[in-house]
């Protein structure tokens, strides 16, 4: 029993692995069944929908590397997006006018759930794409990345860098993603360092700068020297190097940003998969499936930062080459914040069950 | 010699050519700026105009939008007309899907049953939002600007709270809301619902209550001079409290229709700011319960735009500044329509010390 697709990128078919969760659409997605015509490359529009601005230095910026990418090797394809699009019917307001200006796909770089399934339950001929969606319909699929080990790895470092044994979080919502992330992290950290605990500030918001300054100076104030989380944006990490703390980040190398205080990142690459998928919808043959990036393939982390010790550095790195070889730290005993055992001895959390993670691990307030 | 002169009240006509007026130049001043940063105007005119009023699409669009807008906005004429300002329709309208969602996932019954229930409970629910401000403006002459201004925060985090908390969804897991309540508000035309017509309904039978009853009449007394009101024995405080109450009431309603009519699951954030465009809504109907409508239709015109051109890439913030310029030019057109020529006499002004 090994995770999924740990190596190789996974499509998982047919919905979410079976037996998870009573509520997921059946999602048989016709196997074979072609409803999407091929399509030329000039002819094509594919439309895109933000959670942020595109310039968020984050999240939303690693999409839009990702979506240059495929660009360049699309060169004809016409592509529209819309920024900050917001978790109210504002977003089926504007998924159904990319419907009806034409667009043939529409990919929505962030989990918008029945505002984006409304809309794609009445434009059967478009293809739908959801970041950290849950559902696959006909013609709504999803993708995600296993941020988790690289989170893991980090969090590693962060257990032997940490002095006062307390890591804050930039929370934003307490969903099953963030809650995958800090968890990863904090089962890294104590890994190597059992003391660690962590604390999580949530603002409820992926993009919010100013509430992420104050999240962070808050956990700084409580004793928290490593300060990691999963906002959008650089924020935490300029209040990490004004005050001497260390710092890990999400999404992009953002090492400039705070030199002293960087130590890695959650790197993401969507350029591959998005030119995979783009290419299936052109050719005719999309399907609409659900889709894991794994570690190395569109997920890692950064190049270490320059403060990082060599011999931590190199602890974290052989966790990661062991993850790269197939092993899962995700192995009980995994407590819950109550103390109580929630994965026993020797069973293992496959990518499914740590997707849908919704309790936090022991040592963690603040998160659920 | 003729000149300008300030009247304190303005005529409907008026008010209504300065305001086309201050539309023109507004969109006159966007079309300058578009062309300069090198866009097809003209297409950009002809998509809006598409998708918005010329297709279906656009016209379900507009009356979801209009639905909530109508009655935020009805929420805050209301109390102008007793000289009050309830800024705290966000917080009602969060309250009034709070209740809503509350009866959706723990009630179970037929429709015709919890709709109904789902409109009372939210009710009572903004009216309990707004009962502190209400007793305190009543009874301590407390600002209830300020007081119902700051409840807006504390509801959207109670929404937040309560949709990542105790009432997650358990079974999808990945988003920020409850569970899809299981009863829905029946739609009437496309994705448009009871909501819209209700929402209409209630601004006309406001306007009846305000001019044709003697309530109303109490009301719009006590407003325009709370001193000649009490002189006159009128239960001023009574009325305060009344339209306060009345107030969020409106304003849970548009909570209850949006969130069991449109996004169906309780979420922070699903407001889309509907209470606070409602104070745009009653300032640009002029305390007319009536002109709500027709002010309403104007804001989700302005906001239905705003989502075609952000699909073609001007950013929200550009929507946002568009917005603001037109309600800035129609705030100086309403003052310019205080204005009316006047010929001077004459005579005036050799009045003193002349014989002839």
């Amino acid at each position: 029993m090994k995770g999924h697709g740990l190596l190789t990128r996974r499509h998982l078919l047919a919905g979410v692995g079976a037996g998870i969760g009573c509520g997921l659409l059946p999602a048989q997605a016709a196997p074979g069944q072609t409803r999407f015509a091929p399509l030329a490359e000039e002819e094509a529009l594919i439309a895109f929908g933000h959670v942020g601005p595109i310039t968020d230095g984050g999240w939303t910026t690693a999409h839009e590397l990702g979506i240059q990418k495929m660009k360049r090797v699309f060169p004809k394809l016409r592509t529209i997006y819309v920024e900050t699009v917001p978790y109210s019917a504002d977003a089926t307001r504007i998924f159904r006018q990319f419907v009806a200006e034409g667009a043939q796909m529409v990919i929505a770089t962030s989990n918008y759930g029945d505002f984006i399934k409304d809309v794609a339950d009445r434009a059967p001929d478009v293809a739908f794409l959801e970041c950290d969606g849950t559902r696959v319909t006909d013609n709504l699929g999803w993708y995600y990345i296993t941020h988790w080990y690289a989170s893991y790895i980090i969090g590693v470092a962060a257990g032997l860098m940490t002095k006062t044994n307390r890591l804050g979080y930039v929370g934003t919502f307490p969903v099953p993603s963030v809650i995958a992330s800090a968890n990863a992290t904090l089962l890294g950290a104590q890994s190597v360092n059992p003391a660690c605990t962590m604390n999580v500030i949530s603002i409820n918001s992926w993009f919010d700068p100013q509430a992420a300054t104050q999240a962070a100076s808050a956990l700084a104030d409580s004793g928290c020297d490593f300060l990691c989380g999963i906002t959008d944006d650089p924020a935490y990490l300029r209040v990490a190097q004004a005050r001497g703390l260390k710092a890990a980040m999400w999404n992009l190398d953002m090492r400039r940003f705070g030199p002293d205080s960087y130590v890695s990142s959650v790197v993401l690459d969507f350029s591959h998969f998005y030119i995979e998928q783009v290419r299936a919808r052109l050719t005719g043959q999309w399907k609409a499936a659900g889709t894991f990036l794994t570690l190395g393939h569109g997920v890692d982390r950064d190049v270490w930062g320059a403060t990082v010790p060599p011999e931590i550095a190199a602890r974290a790195d052989a966790v990661r080459d062991r993850i790269l070889a197939g092993e899962t730290p995700f192995r009980g005993p995994i407590r819950d914040a109550s103390g109580r055992i929630r994965v026993a001895a020797g069973e293992i959390m496959d990518d499914q069950a740590i997707y849908q993670w919704d309790w936090a691990v022991q040592g963690m307030t603040g998160l659920v | 010699m003729m000149r300008f002169q300030r009247f304190s009240t303005a005529t409907a006509g008026y008010v209504l050519v300065w305001r086309a007026l201050a539309f023109v130049v507004a969109m006159g001043i966007v079309a300058l700026l578009l062309a300069l940063s090198g866009r097809n105007v003209g297409e950009l005119a002809a998509l809006v105009a598409r998708s918005t009023l010329g297709s279906r699409f656009g016209l379900e669009d507009l009356a979801l939008f209009m639905a909530p807008l109508v009655l935020t906005g009805s929420a805050v004429t209301v109390t102008s007309r007793i000289g009050l300002w309830n800024i705290g329709g966000e917080g009602q309208f969060y309250l009034g899907a709070i209740g809503a969602a509350a009866v959706g996932l723990f009630v179970h019954g037929p429709a015709v049953v919890i709709l109904p229930l789902m409109a009372v409970v939210a009710m009572v629910c903004g009216m309990a939002w707004i009962a502190v401000p209400t007793l305190a403006r009543a009874f301590a002459g407390v600002n209830e600007i300020i007081t119902t201004l700051l409840l807006n925060f504390v509801a959207e985090l109670l929404t937040y709270w309560l949709t990542t908390g105790p009432w997650r969804d358990r079974v999808t897991g990945a988003l920020v809301s409850t569970e899809r309540l299981p009863v829905a508000v029946p739609e009437i035309w496309g994705v448009v619902h009871w909501g819209f017509p209700v929402a209409i309904l209630v601004a006309c039978g406001l306007s009846l209550l305000m001019s044709r009853t003697s309530w109303g009449y109490e009301v719009r007394v006590s407003g325009a001079n709370p001193g000649a009101a009490r002189y006159a024995g009128m239960p001023t405080r009574a009325r305060i409290v009344a339209v306060m109450l009345l107030s969020g009431a409106l304003a849970a309603l548009a909570g209850m229709f949006e969130v069991a009519g449109t996004v169906h699951r309780l979420q922070g954030g699903m407001s889309d700011n509907f209470g606070y465009l409602g104070i745009v809504v009653a300032v640009l109907a002029r305390r007319s319960c009536l002109a709500v409508i027709p002010a309403a239709f104007l804001m989700a015109l302005i906001l239905d735009a705003g989502i075609v051109l952000q699909t073609q890439q001007l950013a929200a913030t550009a929507v946002l500044a568009i917005t603001g310029l037109v309600l800035l030019l129609v705030a100086i057109a309403d003052e310019l329509a205080h204005y009316r020529p006047v010929v001077a006499e004459p005579v005036r002004r050799s009045a003193p010390g002349v014989s002839s």
